[in-house]
């Protein structure tokens, strides 16, 4: 795959360009959003397979890698984009998934320690599916006082997240260590008590998860 | 400065590209331009690297409000101190109306002590009425009392001031004059119990401390009106017992004449004409003198032994407004400094919070990394696995030096452990520029608090950076020391440096926020440094900050 990364830190650009290399992958770095948005503003642009992009960078060190995602995003709809943050926050991944989820991530940083996991979500997303940060649904389900989610027992919640994730029934069987048909009285629990469509398709889940989150705490719940 | 300035090699324009392992990066000469450790709050804090024509300089010269004093100026000896009320002059048991505070008029003491003189009625039964007997009987006593104090006193002020000068003088003087102040109180309650006048006593002397305080409250203008009133006192009563005696006697005379026919045959003269004009004369003259010496001396005595009423009132009432004017000076200030301390804490804890950020979270990051690529490779490629162990190895050798600057930056655990002096001397084996610390003045004087040290501490930390950073110098002298004493004491740190001056305390900069610090704590902070002559930084806090 053809990736390229947006990030500031020298430290961490290198060891993201040396893992992804490692992978077979050919990466182009850039060290600040603007030259991201430089370098695929084009209509016309060349894109890559995927932008991997942190959130916080030169020049006033706030939302510039979110700004130039959800812009990239306006530009070409279809470009995947894996959005890394130090801090995860619910406001951030309302914005960056107000238009289609298609294709997008939101992960913490910290996941990036993670090799397997981050190697997956950045092929997840790729290949067009879409990965929440389980924090951002942990925010969620923190915050809430909605009954729905207060219907959840503890076992559907960490379901929930793993959905949220993008993960498949049976990668959530694994991950849990429980039977396929387990997870799969879970997802339709939580579906049902989440007054979701059933879906077997893990994007869309993913899809229905997300609209659920962005519905639910900004309809008269307290912050 | 922090990225984004300045050609940034990796993205600007030519961002690097990596194909098939071959990694082509901007290297670790970029770190500076992205991961610079120097955040906005050094921006224009150093005006040596300004881009103006000619470095500007500033001076700023910031003298912290005084201290409440323990009296305000302006204030009079003798006007009412820091006590909790502003008395003006302790109350009567008749209150009076206020702005006329103790100004007693003339009419209502002629009514009390001289009725007499207010004619008809009074006049006409002045020899036999209550008033005089009371002014007869007070005269009496006065002319024994006041007689004998003012002898005593005269004959104490005359030894004590003529032998002033050979010293012996001075302790007659001191318990003549406290003499003196006593017999003004014993003279007030005198007039108190036999006219039943009051005469409020004069405010006290503010009491300030020391030889001169106490000095100033012996000497007091009080203490010598009451040895003059004691004298005038004592000729006025002598007087005016003899005069009514030798009136009381002719017209006692007079009257026996009239009443006895032996007498009056005695004597052999024309009886009712003279009797007739002399028995009025001598009775009512009498009660006349009398009421009128008593009414003279009860003025006399308000005036020498009273409050200075109105007067001290006024200057009172302006002590006590300007002493309100102080205390909203210092409560706006105050509100100031507190303010800009907030805003300086808030700054600090964005600069950690951006350190942390910027530093140890993205090398731990990277770290994770590291470590993450050397799992994957430990069984395929262990050479791969080795490379990756060794830069994580690397990795946290550097996030631990840096996470020790920023805990020192925080605060230094020298300065709590050894204190001061050994948190200079640090700080200076740091410096890049020589630094000569005098921290000797540190041993006398009152101990500085722990703020005040911490405060001290980071000028300097921040004043040598400024200097290895901007000044060009070639030394760097630091002085520490403790001047002035008691509740006045103040922690004095001064970094000179013989580097090309011109830096100035620019708003959001690091000296500026340190200023900020420094004024709440009451310190003052001067910064000199003109241009091409090297820069000298004193700052000042009170030990007891």
């Amino acid at each position: 795959m053809r990736i390229v990364i947006a990030e500031d830190s020298v430290l961490l650009l290198e060891g993201l360009t040396r893992l992804l290399v490692a992978e077979g992958h050919v990466v182009t770095g850039h060290r600040t959003a603007d030259a991201l948005v430089a370098a695929l503003g084009d209509p016309d642009a060349d894109l890559p397979d995927a932008v991997v992009t942190d959130v916080r960078m030169p020049p006033t060190h706030t939302d510039e890698g979110l700004r130039a995602a959800v812009h990239l995003r306006g530009l070409h709809p279809r470009l995947p984009v894996l959005v890394l943050s130090q801090y995860v926050e619910q406001r951030y991944a309302r914005e960056l998934f107000a238009a289609d989820a298609r294709g997008l991530g939101y992960v913490l940083k910290d996941r990036v320690a993670d090799v397997d996991d981050f190697l997956a979500a950045l092929a997840r997303v790729a290949a067009g599916g879409t990965v929440v940060d389980p924090e951002v649904v942990a925010q969620v389900l923190a915050r809430s006082t909605r009954s729905a989610l207060d219907a959840l027992t503890p076992r559907e919640r960490e379901v929930m997240a793993l959905m949220a994730e993008g993960r498949s029934n049976s990668a959530i069987a694994d991950r849990l260590v429980v039977g396929l048909p387990a997870v799969e009285k879970h997802v339709t629990s939580i579906l049902t008590k989440l007054d979701l469509p059933p879906d077997s398709d893990d994007h869309r889940r993913v899809l229905a998860v997300l609209r659920w989150l962005e519905d639910g705490p900004t309809n008269g719940a307290p912050r | 400065m922090r990225g984004g300035e300045g050609p940034v090699p990796v993205s600007r324009g030519r961002p690097f590209v990596v194909r098939g392992g071959r990694a082509v990066t901007g290297g670790r000469a970029t770190a500076a331009g992205g991961v610079g450790l120097a955040h906005p709050a050094d921006v224009g804090g150093h005006g040596c690297a300004g881009p103006g024509p000619g470095p500007t300089f500033e001076v700023m010269t910031e003298s912290p409000a005084p201290p409440a004093a323990p009296t305000a100026p302006r204030v009079p000896a003798w006007a009412p101190g820091r006590g909790p009320a502003p008395t003006t002059a302790p109350a009567g048991p008749t209150a009076r109306p206020a702005g006329r505070t103790d100004v007693v008029p003339l009419v209502a003491d002629v009514r009390l002590v001289a009725p007499a003189l207010t004619g008809g009625r009074a006049l006409a039964l002045a020899p036999v009425s209550a008033a005089t007997w009371r002014a007869v009987g007070q005269l009496v006593v006065a002319a024994l009392w006041t007689g004998t104090v003012a002898v005593v006193l005269l004959t104490g002020a005359a030894v004590g001031v003529s032998l002033a000068l050979l010293v012996v003088g001075l302790p007659v003087l001191v318990l003549t004059l406290a003499l003196a102040r006593g017999y003004g109180r014993a003279e007030r309650s005198r007039l108190a119990a036999q006219l039943g006048a009051d005469v409020p006593a004069p405010a006290r002397p503010v009491r300030r401390p020391g030889f001169r305080g106490w000095w100033l409250r012996t000497v007091d203008g009080r203490a010598w009106a009451a040895v003059a009133h004691a004298s005038v006192a004592a000729t006025l009563s002598w007087t005016a017992v003899a005069l009514v005696a030798a009136l009381g006697a002719v017209g006692l005379v007079a009257g026996v004449e009239l009443v006895v026919p032996t007498v009056r045959d005695a004597l052999q003269i024309d009886p009712w004409g003279w009797a007739v004009l002399v028995l009025p004369v001598g009775l009512w003259g009498a009660a006349l003198v009398a009421q009128g010496a008593t009414l003279l001396q009860l003025r006399m005595s308000r005036a020498l032994l009273g409050g200075r009423s109105r007067a001290e009132a006024e200057q009172a009432a302006q002590a006590a407004e300007q002493r309100a004017e102080d205390a909203e000076v210092r409560a706006v200030r105050l509100r100031e400094t507190r303010t800009a301390a907030v805003e300086a804490a808030d700054a600090e804890r964005r600069r950690i919070e951006r350190d942390l950020h910027d530093g140890a979270q993205q090398r731990l990051v990277a770290l994770g990394v590291e470590l993450g690529v050397a799992r994957r490779a430990v069984a395929g490629d262990p050479e791969a696995a080795a490379r990756a162990l060794e830069t994580a190895h690397a990795e946290v050798k550097e996030v631990l030096a840096e996470l020790r600057d920023l805990v020192r930056g925080v605060h230094p655990a020298v300065l709590t452990d050894r204190g001061l002096d050994a948190a200079l001397s640090a700080l200076a084996a740091r410096s890049p520029v020589p630094v000569r610390v005098d921290a000797a003045g540190l041993g006398y004087g009152a101990p500085a608090s722990s703020s005040a040290q911490a405060a001290a501490y980071f000028v300097v930390a921040e004043a040598l950076t400024n200097v290895a950073k901007h000044a060009g110098a070639t030394s760097a002298t630091v002085c520490a020391d403790v001047v002035g004493a008691g509740p006045d004491a103040r922690l004095r740190v001064r970094v000179g440096d013989d580097g090309r001056g011109g830096a100035q305390a620019a708003p959001g900069g690091g000296l500026d926020g340190l200023r900020r610090r420094v004024e709440a704590l009451d310190g003052s902070f001067d910064l000199v440094s003109p241009a091409g002559a090297g820069t000298v930084l004193t700052v000042e806090v009170p030990c007891a900050s």
